[in-house]
């Protein structure tokens, strides 16, 4: 019993790692992030909802932390969570006013 | 298997789930690079329908000319930009002018399919307008200036425009007498250098300003200041047609990229984002302000009229993976598309004459 309690356990920690990090919500409605600059600790998420009228192409190229969501519809989110810390430069490529920081801190 | 055993094999099995859940669940791109997760859907409330008083107040001309803290607008500044901007000796060849290229004669553009640069060979690209540059937050159809007064000194040095080394243009102005006073007046203790020089450029380009058009003065009130048919097409405009998704607000620009589907080769904003699909021939978005002077259209000048250009996005173009997914079939009919032409020459005005500066000498 106590090895089932355990096995289960173990899965679903690892199942709802992003679900438990996943506690900041970017919102981008009229092609503006819902905020300038957001910290959070190595190793949480962040999530990223496109709850706007039109596609969007949220992305990072700063250094250890670069992600690229693709072609995000209306309606779609997505979590991303950041492994090093410092500044990570967010932007849509598609809409280049479209900026903000995220503070990754340790 | 005995029991502790067991145990520990349960213990590595579920590890190794553990982790498999979260590379099936996450996909990354790269080592070192933030972890992306499964994109799910989501239940977006949706505004009420907003009426078309609502609509229309978004596209209210501004009262004001932004000008930038590091650069503000002064009388001087802008005068010296313009007798630099009409001048040919800031080419090599002492033939070509800003002018040149965005003339006021074709609505701050030439009128040509492509640009003509040094030794008049062709160029790539349309030469955008600079109508409304005051506006703008990234420069170039690819994106690549992140401002005006960098963007005014860009085809100057470019071998394949004016072709000019600014140190060589600098000693050729500072040859010239009047040019000296003026510049000091413009930049008390600056004076003569390529940064002045950029900055008085960009100061008179953003003063030029789309006039007030008959889209406007219905904006504002007059009913009869556009036809019915202009009416009907604002509303596919911003309906059937989703022209407005990226031609948005007063100047009918968001400055997004987007591949609309044209068949051309050039990567445009994929230069300087190679890894991101959707920049692969994608250019920015243009302003439709003054539009009926500014023919042929596109990137590439490759449509002559704005019925094709209407045709263009009715069919949708090139099908590709890096074509924005706004592109897709309209299905407009003959209708429609005879009322989005008639709005959208409702968007020119009766542009007023535009005096060429006698220039130093």
């Amino acid at each position: 019993m106590r090895t089932l309690a355990l096995f289960t356990g173990v899965i679903m920690c690892g199942l709802s790692v992003g679900a438990y990090a996943a506690t900041e919500v970017i919102h981008q409605r009229g092609r503006v992030f819902s905020s300038e600059t957001l910290s959070v600790k190595k190793g949480s998420a962040v999530t990223f909802l496109n709850d706007d009228t039109v596609p969007h192409n949220i992305m990072s190229a700063s250094k250890g932390n670069e992600f690229n969501l693709g072609s995000q519809t209306p309606g779609t989110s997505t979590d991303v969570t950041f492994k090093e810390s410092g500044d990570v430069q967010v932007i849509c490529a598609i809409h280049p006013r479209m900026k903000m920081m995220v503070k990754v801190t340790e | 298997m005995s029991k502790p055993g067991f145990y520990h094999a349960a213990l590595l099995v579920a590890a190794i789930a553990s982790t498999a859940s979260c590379l099936v669940g996450f996909s990354t791109i790269g080592f070192g690079a933030a972890v992306v997760g499964e994109s799910r859907k989501v239940e977006i409330p949706q505004n009420a329908r907003s009426g078309l008083d609502a609509l229309k107040a978004q596209y209210r001309r501004p009262v004001t000319i932004p000008f930038p803290r590091e650069n503000p607008y002064t009388p001087e500044k802008a005068a010296l930009g313009k007798k630099l901007y009409f001048d040919t000796r800031l080419s090599v060849t002492s033939a070509q002018s800003c002018a040149s290229c965005h003339s006021p004669g074709f609505g701050w553009g030439d009128g040509l399919a492509v640009g003509v640069g040094h030794g008049m060979v062709n160029l790539g690209r349309h030469s955008p307008t600079i109508i409304n540059a005051a506006w703008s937050a990234i420069f170039m159809w690819d994106g690549r200036l992140p401002t005006l007064e960098e963007q005014a000194l860009g085809p100057i040095q470019s071998p394949g425009e004016m072709n000019m080394k600014l140190d060589q243009l600098m000693e050729r102005l500072a040859a010239i007498p009047e040019y000296k006073p003026m510049f000091e007046a413009a930049f008390p203790g600056e004076g003569m250098k390529s940064k002045t020089l950029g900055q008085a450029i960009a100061t008179y380009e953003r003063t030029v300003v789309s006039e007030r058009a008959p889209f406007d003065a219905w904006i504002e009130g007059d009913e009869k200041a556009i036809s019915s048919e202009a009416k009907r097409g604002f509303e596919v405009f911003n309906g059937k047609a989703q022209c407005a998704a990226c031609h948005e607000g007063w100047n009918f620009t968001n400055e997004g990229f987007q591949d609309i589907g044209l068949p051309s080769k050039d990567v445009g904003r994929g230069e300087f984002l190679p890894g991101v699909i959707k920049m692969q021939h994608a250019f920015k978005t243009p302003g439709l302000r003054e539009i009926t002077h500014r023919s042929p259209f596109m990137h590439d000048g490759s449509l002559a009229t704005l019925e094709q250009v209407i045709d263009h996005y009715d069919h949708a173009g090139v099908d590709r993976p890096s074509r924005s997914d706004l592109m897709r079939p309209l299905e407009l009919s003959a209708q429609e598309k005879a009322d989005l032409v008639a709005f959208l020459k409702t968007l020119t005005s009766e542009l007023g004459p535009t005096a060429v500066p006698v220039l130093p000498r």
